[in-house]
C-alpha cells in the first residue's frame, strides 16, 4: 500500500474518532448545564479540546450555545467537528479507491450534513441535543460501514491503529485533567455528579455501575478507565488494539525497521497490563497518565517514521 | 398535466437538425419509446426524479469543486434526465469513422517521431510541425510498445443542420469525461426502471475492463501481475472523481507525483513495504508536468527522472508523451490528408473545413468574415480563448483581431457550424439545447475498441453552441441501441 494512503485512512480514521469523542463530551456536558444550580461552566471541555486563549474562554464559557456553535461548527476552530469532518472527507476523497463506496458516501453524507443549515439553527434556537444526536448517529454510522463493508487488508489495519490511537489518548487525556481538577478542588473528590458525568461522556457509566456497587470512588474510576480490558474505550483496551493490528502490518511486512514499532507497543501494553491500583498511587496519578500519554504520541511518530514518511 | 401535453410546447430550432423530433410534431421512431414512458409521467414524477438524480451526484460526491472566497463549493456536472439515443446503423458508421481515423492518427505520430515520411513527400509542411507547441524533440526515435501513442481518444462529434456527423476536434492527450458516460447510465438505470431493457441499449460497462487489459498488454516487464497505477495530480483537479472512478473499477493503485520516484531509470512507488516498481502510467498530468527535469521545472505534480526511464522502455506511459502534435487544431484541417496517405482510404468522418491563420489568404478571408466564423486556439481546450463571430462585439472582435496578429498560427477558424439540439427536461417542459458527442475509443495491441456509447455534452444556456462543463455545459446519458 502507498505509503501517501496509508496515512490518509490513519488520519481519517483519527478525525471521525476525535469528533464521536468530542461531540459525546459535549452531549453530556449540555446535559449536566441544564442540570445545573450553580452557574455551569464549560471552561474545562474548552481547555482540553480547543486552543482558545483564558480572555476568549471568559467570553463563552458559561453560554452553553456559544460553546456548541464554536466547537462544532467554529471555522477558525482546527478541532471543531465541521474542520474534522472535512479534512476526514478530504483524506477520503483522495483514497477513495481504497475504502468502499459505501463508506465513502458515508463520509461524504455527514460531511453534507454538517453543513446543513438546519442543524445550525437547531444549535441556534431550538434543542442542541438533536443536532449532537444526529452527528453521533452519523458517526455510528461511519463505524458500523467501516466494520461490515471494509476488506480485513493493510488498509483497515491502519484506519483501526488510527481509531485506538486516538481513542486511548482521549481517554488518558479527559482522566488526567478530570483528577486534575481535583487537585485544585478536593470537594469534587466526593461529588457524585462530576464521576458520574465524567463515566457518561466516555460510555462507561453503565459498566461501572455493575461493576462496582458502592458508589463512586476516583480509584475506581481511574480502573475502569485505564485497566479494565472490557471496557471499549479503557485505555488496556485500546492499546491492546492498537498492538494487534500493528502485528498484522508486521507479519506482511519485509522491511526490518519495522521491528522497532513492536518493542514500543510492546513494552506499553505490558505496562498497562501490570500495573495496579496500588502502583499507580505509588507512582502518582499525573505523572502515570502523562507517562502514557507520552507512550502513545511516540508510537505514532513511529509510524509516521516507518509507514508514512516520505523520503 | 400529464407528460404528453408538455411535449406539444415544444419548438423546433431552425436550420437546425434535432434528434428527436423530424417535425414539430412527428417524433423521430427511436425515441418513441422514451416518450411514451415519459408521457405516462407527472410534472411531478419528472421533477421528482429530476431530484432524485441530483441527490445522487451529490451523495456519491460526483461533484467537482469551485473555489471561492476561500472556501471549496460542491457543484454537481448538470445531468439532463431525456436521454440521447443513436440507432445501431449510425453507431456503425461512427465506429468505423473513428477506427478509421484513429488508426491514421496513431500511424502519423509514429511517423513524425522517427522518420517523417509525410513530411519528406510533401502532404504536410514541415513548419505546421515545428510551430506547434506540443511537438517534443525528447520523443524523438523513442520506442513505445506496439508502436501505439493513442490509447485513449475522445474524437468529438457534431451534427450539422441535416445530420451529417463531423468531427470537431481529436482529443488524444489526456481525454476526461468517460466516468460520466458510466454514472450517467447508473443514474437512468434508477430513473427510469425497465427502459433501458425494453429500448434495447446497449451496456457501457465494459470500458474498464478492455482499458485494464490493454494496460496490462503494454507492460514492458514480461510478468504475470504487472505494477499499473493511474497517476493523477491530486483531489484539486477537477477531474479528480474520474480518476478515483477508473482507478477503482480497474483495481489500480491511484498516485500522485510525490508517491513516485525513479532510481536507475526505473520508476518506483513509495508503499508502506518498501518500493515497489511500476510498469505503466496511465497519467492524468499534462505533459508539460509530467517530468521537472525535461519539461516544466516547476512542476510538483510530475516525476524527476520519468522521461529517462520511459526512453529507456522501463515504463510504458498511456497516452503517450507529445501526442498534442496530433490533436493540434491546425493539423486537424490535414487528418483527413493523413488517411489517404496512411491508410489509401476516404476519410468516412467529415472534418469541419478550417482555416489557417497563419496563411496569408486564409487569414483575409477569415477577417472579412469573421461573423460567421468561430476562431479558436490551436492548442486551446476546455472551451477557453475561443471567438464565436456572431455573438461577439466589435470591440472584442477588434481586440480579438490583435491578438491573432501576435502570433497567427496559433489561430484556426471554422464556420460556424450548427450543433444539433437535442429536448432538455427544464422547469416543467422540453426545450431545445445544443449538444455534442464524444465517444471514447481504446487502442491496444489487439486494435481498437469502442464502447457504445459516449458523453453527450449539452449547452445549456438558451441559443449556446458552447458544450465544455466549464463553460456552462452539462450531459445527458447516450443510448447506442441494438440492431
Amino acid at each position: 500500500m502507498l505509503s501517501r494512503v496509508a496515512a490518509n485512512l490513519y488520519w481519517l480514521s483519527r478525525y471521525v474518532e476525535r469528533s464521536d469523542g468530542i461531540l459525546r463530551m459535549m452531549k453530556i456536558n449540555y446535559a449536566s448545564s441544564q442540570d445545573s444550580i450553580h452557574e455551569f461552566t464549560w471552561r474545562p471541555v474548552i481547555k482540553l479540546y480547543t486552543k482558545l486563549e483564558d480572555e476568549d474562554i471568559e467570553k463563552i464559557e458559561h453560554n452553553s450555545r456559544d460553546v456548541l456553535l464554536y466547537m462544532i461548527a467554529g471555522k477558525e476552530n482546527p478541532n471543531s467537528i465541521i474542520n474534522m469532518i472535512t479534512f476526514a472527507r478530504e483524506n477520503a476523497r483522495s483514497v477513495q479507491d481504497h475504502i468502499t463506496k459505501d463508506l465513502w458516501q458515508c463520509l461524504n453524507e455527514y460531511y453534507h450534513l454538517i453543513k446543513d443549515n438546519k442543524l445550525i439553527s437547531y444549535l441556534k434556537k431550538d434543542d442542541p441535543i438533536s443536532a449532537l444526536d444526529i452527528l453521533i448517529r452519523q458517526g455510528m454510522l461511519y463505524c458500523g460501514t467501516a466494520e461490515v463493508t471494509m476488506e480485513r487488508g493493510e488498509g483497515s489495519s491502519f484506519m483501526n491503529i488510527g481509531k485506538y490511537l486516538e481513542r486511548s489518548i482521549q481517554s488518558a487525556d479527559i482522566l488526567d485533567v478530570k483528577f486534575g481538577t481535583i487537585n485544585n478542588d478536593p470537594d469534587l473528590l466526593t461529588d457524585t455528579s462530576y464521576w458520574k458525568h465524567l463515566l457518561l461522556s466516555l460510555g462507561g457509566y453503565e459498566l461501572y455501575l455493575k461493576t462496582y456497587r458502592q458508589g463512586f470512588e476516583a480509584e475506581n474510576v481511574l480502573e475502569l478507565v485505564v485497566l479494565n480490558n472490557d471496557f471499549p474505550r479503557s485505555v488496556l483496551y485500546s492499546v491492546n488494539h492498537i498492538s494487534s493490528y500493528l502485528e498484522r502490518l508486521r507479519v506482511n511486512n519485509n522491511l526490518s525497521e519495522i521491528k522497532e514499532i513492536s518493542i514500543l507497543i510492546g513494552r506499553l501494553e505490558s505496562r498497562i497490563k501490570y500495573s495496579t491500583l496500588q502502583s499507580i498511587r505509588e507512582e502518582g496519578m499525573h505523572p502515570y497518565l502523562y507517562s502514557i500519554k507520552k507512550d502513545l504520541y511516540s508510537i505514532g511518530d513511529a509510524l509516521n517514521i516507518q509507514y508514512f514518511a516520505y523520503s | 398535466m400529464s407528460g404528453a401535453n408538455f411535449l406539444n410546447k415544444y419548438e423546433l430550432t431552425s436550420n437546425t437538425w434535432d434528434e428527436m423530433f423530424s417535425t414539430e410534431h412527428n417524433i423521430r421512431a427511436p425515441y418513441q419509446k422514451v416518450i411514451d414512458y415519459l408521457s405516462k409521467e407527472s410534472i411531478d414524477d419528472l421533477n421528482k426524479k429530476e431530484e432524485l438524480a441530483k441527490r445522487l451526484f451529490m451523495s456519491q460526491g460526483i461533484t467537482f469543486t469551485v473555489y471561492n472566497s476561500g472556501e471549496g463549493i460542491e457543484k454537481i456536472f448538470p445531468f439532463d434526465i431525456i436521454p440521447r439515443i443513436i440507432t445501431a446503423s449510425e453507431w456503425t458508421f461512427i465506429e468505423a469513422g473513428i477506427k478509421q481515423r484513429l488508426k491514421a492518427l496513431n500511424i502519423f505520430l509514429k511517423d513524425i517521431y522517427s522518420n517523417m515520411f509525410i513530411v519528406k513527400d510533401g502532404i504536410i509542411p514541415i513548419d505546421m510541425i515545428y510551430s506547434c507547441p506540443h511537438f517534443l524533440r525528447e520523443m524523438f526515435n523513442v520506442a513505445v510498445p506496439y508502436d501505439i501513442y493513442v490509447h485513449i481518444a475522445g474524437i468529438d462529434l457534431i451534427r450539422d443542420s441535416d445530420g451529417t456527423y463531423y468531427v470537431l476536434e481529436d482529443n488524444l492527450r489526456t481525454p476526461s469525461g468517460v466516468s460520466y458516460m458510466l454514472e450517467n447510465r447508473e443514474i437512468t438505470k434508477r430513473l427510469f426502471p425497465d427502459l433501458l431493457p425494453q429500448c434495447r441499449v446497449r451496456s457501457v460497462t465494459e470500458y474498464p475492463g478492455i482499458l485494464y487489459k490493454n494496460l496490462l498488454a503494454i507492460s514492458p516487464r514480461q510478468i504475470s501481475n504487472p505494477n499499473i497505477v493511474l497517476l493523477s495530480p491530486g483531489v484539486y483537479n477537477s477531474a479528480y472523481f474520474e480518476h478515483t472512478t477508473l482507478a477503482r473499477l480497474m483495481g489500480v493503485e491511484l498516485v500522485e507525483g510525490r508517491d513516485l520516484m525513479v532510481d536507475n531509470h526505473k520508476v518506483y512507488m513509495k508503499t508502506t513495504n518498501g518500493r515497489q516498481q511500476v510498469d505503466v502510467i496511465y497519467r492524468r498530468v499534462d505533459d508539460e508536468y509530467l517530468d521537472p527535469l525535461v519539461f516544466n521545472p516547476g512542476s510538483i505534480l510530475g516525476v524527476a527522472g520519468l522521461m529517462s526511464a520511459y526512453r529507456k522502455g522501463n515504463v510504458a506511459i498511456v497516452n503517450a508523451v507529445g501526442n498534442g502534435v496530433a490533436d493540434d487544431k491546425a493539423i486537424y484541417s490535414y487528418v483527413p490528408d493523413m488517411i489517404k496517405y496512411y491508410l489509401n482510404e476516404e476519410p468516412l468522418l467529415k472534418n469541419v473545413p478550417t482555416y489557417q491563420l497563419g496563411n496569408q489568404e486564409h487569414k483575409e478571408y477569415v477577417f472579412e468574415n469573421i461573423q460567421t466564423m468561430v476562431v479558436k486556439k490551436t492548442n486551446g481546450s476546455g472551451g477557453y480563448g475561443m471567438l464565436m463571430g456572431y455573438a461577439a462585439s466589435d470591440s472584442e472582435i477588434a481586440a480579438y483581431k490583435e491578438e491573432i496578429l501576435k502570433d497567427p498560427r496559433q489561430f484556426i477558424a471554422q464556420p460556424t457550424i450548427s450543433l444539433s439540439a437535442a429536448p432538455c427536461y427544464m422547469n416543467g417542459s422540453l426545450m431545445p439545447r445544443r449538444i455534442d458527442l464524444r465517444p471514447f475509443a481504446l487502442c491496444g495491441p489487439n486494435g481498437i475498441e469502442i464502447v457504445p456509447g459516449g458523453l453527450t455534452r449539452v449547452a445549456l444556456t438558451e441559443g449556446s453552441m458552447v458544450v465544455n462543463s466549464s463553460q456552462g455545459g452539462g450531459s445527458k446519458d447516450t443510448w447506442v441501441l441494438a440492431s
